[in-house]
This record gives structure tokens, sequence and C-alpha cells, in this order.
């Protein structure tokens, strides 16, 4: 009884360590906050399950017989977004031309599909014209970005700088495909993309499919073919190639996919807090908005800590692309969200790629990139002491 | 009289107990089983049902066999997605006819879990002429690698099949075609086995048919030659003694269709593939192992996503232990086993590959039959490189019967 009694601790010791072992020999699950790839709080189980299925879908890719192509540029949403986030400069889309020339549709604008299947021709990089690179972007929080509402963002445009800050925000006004439910022929703020140039993510998701991977759908019932060269081979798949279904859950899950929480308050990083506001930074990167209404329960009336004001801001000529797009002039972009820079290497094998076109590998140098409407900030920023650079850093890199 | 009619029956009842004796289980039989093989002179139909050679004459020289092959599972991935299942993965049911002294068939039938795939995965006929040169023609076993000719649940002493046998080539790989095979003596023990044939080869489904990229067992099942133009496939091996052997092998062909109504449409694209095998035994641990490179002449604008070179291996070791432990099976035995396994999809990218470590143990309560207990701990990397860790608890049973 003695001896049972000594060798209990033992025993229990061991039944935990051998518990632990068999834990990571059986492969041990990644902290859901550092994943990008998590839905939001809050859903009902039948929320959950549209995820599940939308998740599968987003990952799922395509193979020529499936319809992909003729003219593509990946197979997967999922070949693009890695773990949901950011890209890599190999998935690096080209877009040419703008509003005012049709954006070269006969030159195989707006995007360029660097791949076909056998028998079609991919599209080239025609000479000659402005050509803007465009790195994919993060998906996950897109839903409450969608959620704000547009009262929220023209109340932080002043197109005009009447407070003589050097900030001049604005909208970008487009007007949404005929297919979107119930803005048809409706002006609305863009939100989306790198000069927010859609506003809604049916539209984003469709167009993705389309543009992409070739893959057409009941908005896009017809293939994207090469536009000179005529002997350039469809695909054989019937069209649509996807069912509204699919697009539908993929729409759904992008709209309940979570942005991750920021990391710990360092002594650092809240020095750092501060001194990004003294900068400057917050006029543009807004800390938070607040969501409004939206189909799904979760996201309505949340907190969202994107660190961006959704508006369109001149950037100086040197991160200019001279092609307009909606509204939006060549040195104009939308305030790219901060909210996930805490893991934006993560899924890029501890690389980091920022802007537009991923030519910045540090926050550091993004900043330096930073002109125009941002030119006071980064003086600022240049000004700091390199102890102050490095909380500004550790603040922009918590979020 | 009496006496000589007494030594007649005593000589008789001794005649037919020592040929009982000798005869044994067949004068059992004989006994017992009063069929015969269809003699008829004229059958009812000539040719039909009942008018086969294997009734009316081959006989007891066509036999029927197989094996089966059931498995628990347990997976997980990065420590989230599970899997709990059993599975009826295999049912194969072989046969083989010697026709005459000249001629054989074989074939082998397999249903896969649970009848949701069921292939012809072998049937050949066999003439030979000599041992050095044996024709055959049918739906042949493709000599890529040594596992590829040789991978029954039974044989093999893993619950799964390496991944460059599956995943890179696709084991089972058959192939309708026709060709040879033969052997030679090298030297002592030694030999040089050879087989050669010309097959349907791959189609392009290996990058039409696969969203994954290229897969070359995507393009099996090429039953109607997709291109009109053969391609090869061979293995040559070479055997110090029983328990060595070193093989080589190559399958090489054109995969796509370059001629539609005699126009070129494209120009003839390749698959390459060239495989290593080895085996042999040294001091009572089985070593056995492949590796395997596959060049594929992509289309030019699916490059990037669509993999032009791919690789694969594996190494086996097995070590029997415990014979005769089991007293109610004399001639059971344990076996350790490890395998370490690799197959890297588009050797251009340091990503979208596979890597895993296997071992565990078996128990064979006779040679034919084997309980395998395994554990699998691996890694898979996507394109970007992003690895996702998993493990298998595998307990799975096989027997030939």
């Amino acid at each position: 009884m003695k001896f049972a009694r000594s060798i209990r601790p033992y025993s229990c010791a061991l039944l935990l360590v051998t518990a632990g072992a068999c834990g990571a020999l059986l492969t041990e699950a990644t902290p859901d906050a550092d994943l990008l790839d998590v839905p939001l709080d809050g859903l009902s189980s039948t929320d959950l399950a549209a995820f599940a299925r939308g998740d599968a879908e987003f990952s799922r890719p395509f193979s020529v017989r499936e319809g992909l192509g003729p003219i593509f540029n990946d197979l997967s949403c999922a070949a693009c977004h890695s773990g949901d986030g950011r890209g890599r400069p190999e998935n690096v889309l080209t877009r040419i031309g703008t509003p005012a020339d049709g954006f070269l549709a006969s030159l195989g604008g707006p995007q360029i599909q660097s791949r076909a299947i056998p028998g079609a021709s991919p599209e080239v990089v025609p000479v000659g014209v402005t050509l803007s690179l465009r790195l994919p972007p993060p998906v996950f929080g897109v839903g409450l970005i969608e959620a704000v509402p547009e009262a929220a963002l023209l109340a932080l445009a002043d197109s005009a700088d009447t407070n003589r800050d050097g900030i001049s925000g604005r909208p970008n006004w487009v007007v949404p495909a005929a297919y979107v439910p119930g803005l048809s022929g409706a002006r609305r703020i863009g939100r989306f993309g790198r000069k927010g140039q859609t506003a809604t993510l049916l539209e984003q998701t469709v167009d993705a499919y389309h543009q992409d991977m070739g893959i057409t759908t009941e908005q896009h019932p017809n293939d994207n073919l090469h536009p000179n060269d005529p002997a350039s081979a469809s695909d054989r798949a019937n069209d649509p190639e996807i069912p509204s279904a699919t697009v539908a859950a993929v729409v759904a899950y992008l709209r309940m996919l979570a942005p991750p929480a920021p990391g710990p308050e360092t002594p650092d990083a809240v020095r750092g807090r501060a001194l990004f506001t003294q900068a400057g930074c917050s006029a543009c990167h807004v800390p938070t908005l607040t969501s409004g209404d939206a189909p799904i329960p979760a996201l309505r009336g949340r907190t969202v800590t994107l660190y961006s004001d959704l508006l369109l801001h001149d950037m100086g000529p040197r991160l200019a692309d001279a092609r307009p797009d909606g509204s939006a002039t060549g040195t104009e972009w939308k305030t790219p969200p901060l909210w996930g820079l805490r893991l934006m290497t993560r899924f890029l094998n501890g690389q980091a790629f920022l802007l537009h076109d991923g030519r910045a590998r540090s926050i550091a140098e993004a900043i330096d990139w930073h002109g125009g409407e941002a030119d006071r900030a980064r003086t600022h920023w240049l000004g700091l002491s390199p102890a102050d650079q490095r909380a500004l850093l550790a603040f922009v890199g918590s979020r | 009289m009496s006496g000589t009619r007494t030594a007649i029956r005593s000589l008789c009842t001794t005649s037919i107990l020592t040929a009982l004796c000798v005869l044994g289980a067949p004068a059992h039989a004989q006994a017992t089983d009063t069929t015969r093989a269809d003699t008829v002179a004229r059958p009812f139909v000539r040719g039909g049902v009942y008018d086969k050679p294997f009734l009316t004459r081959i006989g007891g020289r066509s036999v029927i066999g197989g094996y089966a092959e059931a498995q628990a599972r347990y997976e997980r991935v990065d420590g989230r997605r599970e899997q709990l299942g059993f599975e009826a993965r295999r049912f194969n049911l072989f046969a083989n006819a010697r026709v005459s002294d000249f001629v054989r068939l074989g074939a082998e039938l397999e249903v896969e879990d649970g009848g949701r795939e069921i292939s012809l995965e072998f049937a050949a006929i066999d003439v030979r002429v000599h041992a050095a040169f044996t024709l055959r023609t049918g739906m042949l076993l493709s000599p890529v690698g040594r596992f590829n000719l040789a991978h029954d649940s039974p044989l093999n002493e893993f619950t799964d099949r390496p991944l460059v046998s599956t995943q890179l080539l696709g084991v089972a790989l058959s192939e309708p075609g026709i060709g040879a095979f033969g052997q030679f003596r090298a030297g002592g023990g030694g030999r040089l086995t050879y087989e050669a044939y010309a097959t349907n080869g791959f189609h392009d489904g290996l990058i039409l048919d696969s969203p994954d990229g290229t897969r070359v067992p995507r393009g099996a099942d090429n039953f109607e030659d997709n291109n009109t133009t053969p391609s090869f496939v061979g293995r040559v091996a070479w055997s110090a003694g029983p328990a060595w052997e070193l093989g080589i092998s190559t399958h090489v062909g054109p995969y796509n269709t370059s001629r539609v109504d005699g126009a070129w449409i494209d120009r003839s694209r390749q698959v390459h593939i060239w495989a290593l095998d080895a085996e042999g035994t040294l001091g009572g641990i089985t070593a056995s192992g492949e590796a395997a490179i596959v060049d594929v002449d992509v289309p030019e604008a699916m490059r990037g996503v669509f993999a032009t070179r791919q690789s694969g291996a594996f190494v086996d070791l097995v070590r029997p232990f415990g014979r005769g432990w089991v007293r109610t099976m004399p001639g059971s035995a344990f076996a350790f086993k490890a395998r370490w396994d690799l197959v890297d999809f588009d050797r251009a990218l340091a990503g979208d590959s596979r890597q895993q470590f296997s071992a565990g143990v078996n128990f064979r309560p006779t040679q034919d039959t084997v309980l395998k207990l395994d554990f699998v701990r691996g890694r898979a990397r996507d394109r970007f490189n992003n690895a996702a860790d998993h493990a298998f608890a595998l307990f799975s049973i096989a027997t030939y019967f």
C-alpha cells in the first residue's frame, strides 16, 4: 500500500509525459492565433458548416478537364494566397490598361494570363504599355471590411484636405456589376483590390475565378479567351464550370475569416503605438472602424482593428504605377490594412513581401517607399532615433 | 487349398493397404469426389460454355487464388484534421493456367475499397521459347522499379506502399503491350534477367486530369493509345544470389496527342522515367529500396505550375525475430521494420514534396499471412514550402489464399 502510494506521483508524471510525447508524436496543432484561416468568433454551427464548405472550395485546384483556362495564372485560390495570407513575387499578377483605353482588352488586359492549356496560347505583356504588378493580398478579415458602413469611410474622407494636414483621403467610387444583388447601378465605395477598385466580395471572387484560373461562373459564363489568337483553343468543360453554390460558399468563407489578433503589448510596442500616432501614420492607417449591418450576425457591430481608412491616397511618384483604376489615379493607392503583419512571414518561408508588388522586404523598407501624402510621416520616421524606430517597428510588426 | 486362399487374401489385403499408404490423400479424394473433367466427344455447342479447354483438357492446371487486405487507420494532420476509419482495402483474385508446356496465362483482378475500384491489373499470355526468351502480351505490369512487379499486400511489410510507388509512378502501373522477358546465367549462382515491352504508355491526363500539377499516375490507363506511338518500358536486373538483386529500369514514350486527322497540333511530348532498385540481406536484415526520376516535357505555357522534373526514393529495412515464440504457431515469426520515404513533385521548387518515416512490427502466423502495426510520421510541403506534419497509426491484416 505504502509502495503504491509512493509510486503514484511518478506514475502520474510518467502518464503526463507519455501523453505529451504522444501529442507531439501525433503532430501538434498550431494555435489559432498563429493562423490566418480561422473563423470569426460567434459563428453559428450553420455558419461554421458553410465556412468548412467554402474552405474546401477555396483550396480546390482545378484541372484542365475541370475547366482550368484556356488562359490562366494559377490552379486555385489557395495557390496565390499562401495560408490565406499574401502571395509571393512568383504569384504576382500583371495588370495593364486604364479605364480610358478599355483596359487594353484587345491586348490581353486588364490582367495578363501568362499560362495556357495545351492548344491555347498564353498572353504576353505587350510592348510599350504601362503595367502594374499586383501581389495577391491577404484575404482574412475581408468580411469585416465589407461590413464597415460607407458613412464611416466618408467621415474619414477629406479629399480637399480642408484640415491642411497634407492627407486627403477619398473614396474610390465604383459601380458594382449588374449581377450583385441589390446594388445594380448604384455607386458604391470600392474597398477591395490595391486601389479599392472593387466594391463587393462577390465581384472580387468571380473575377478571380475568371481572370486568375479561367473558371467560368454564372456571373462570367464565357471562357476568358486569348484576344489575339483566334486559333487558340477553349477548354472543353461545360460552362459555367462551377455553380453559383460554389461561388456563394467561397464568398461566405471569405466573409467569415477572422483577422489575426494583435500580438502582446510589449513595452516597445506600447511606445511604438504613441510614436505611430505622433508621426501621423494613423491619419491614414486608422486603427479602428466599426462594422455595421451584415448578412452574417457575427460580423455586425464589431470593432475592426484593421489600421486603414480604406480610402485612396496619393503616395508619390516612387510608388506610382501610372495606371488609373476606377476613380483612382496612377499615383493613388488604397491604404492597406496593417492587421496580420505579425504573421506576414509565417506562410512565406520567413520572408516578407510588402506593398502592392511585394518590393519591400521589411516594414522599414515599406515605410521608406512612402511618399506623396505620406511624405510628412516618412520624414518624421526618418528623424526618429534608432531606438524609437525600433519601437515603432515593434508596434507595427505586432499588429 | 484353404492355406492358398488365406495366402491370397493376405496378399490382397497387404497390397490394398500398401496402395492406400502410397496414394494417401488422392485415394481418399477419389473415394469421395466422383466428378470428372468434361470429356464429351461432341459438345452441346462447340466452343460453348462447357466446351472450354480448362474444363476439357487443361483440367487441374488452371488455378485460382489471391490475397485480401483489411486495415484500421488513424490519421492526424497538423494536430487538427483527424480521421479514424476501417478499410476493406483490397481483394485481389489471381488466375493462372498452364495451357501447355510452352504457354501460360496469368491474371490478377483487383477489387479495391469494397468494390469502388475494380481493375484488371494483370492478364498476360506467355509463350516460352527458351529460358532466355518468353514472349508476353496482354495487360502487363510495367517493369518500372521492382516494387511495381511485386507489391502484394501479404508480401509488402508495410501497410502503405512507398510514396515513390504510389504517388510518383502509380503502382500498380499496368499497360496493354507486347514484348519479352528472359534470364541468363551470370557466373556462379548469379543471373541476369530482363523484361522489355512496347506499350501504349501514358496519356495526357498526367497534366490535363491533374489539379495538383504534374502527376504521372493520372496518365495511366491508356487503353487505346492516344498518339499511335508506342512507349518502351524495360528493366534489367542482376543478382549474385537469391538474396541480392540490383535492377535498373526505364519507361519512355510520348504522352500527348500530337496529331489529329493527320494534322500536327503539337509536337510529340515525352515522359521519361528512370528507376533504380536494389534488394539484399546482410546480418539478418533485409534492405530494399528504389529511387526514381521522372522527366515530363510539359508545354511551355503550363510550366511553373506543372513540374517538368520529379523524383522520389524509399528504403526499407526489415529484421525478423521471434520465430516460434508463439508456441501454438510454430512457423510464426515477428519482424521489426523501418522505412524512409521521399517524393519531390517539383524539383524546381523548394516545396511541393512529401517525406516520411515509418516504423513498426509485424507478426506472421505463417509466411502467407501478416499482421502489421505501423506508425508513420512525416511532413508535406506545399508549393509555398509551408509544412504540414502528419502522423498515421495503422493496423492491417493481409493474407494470400
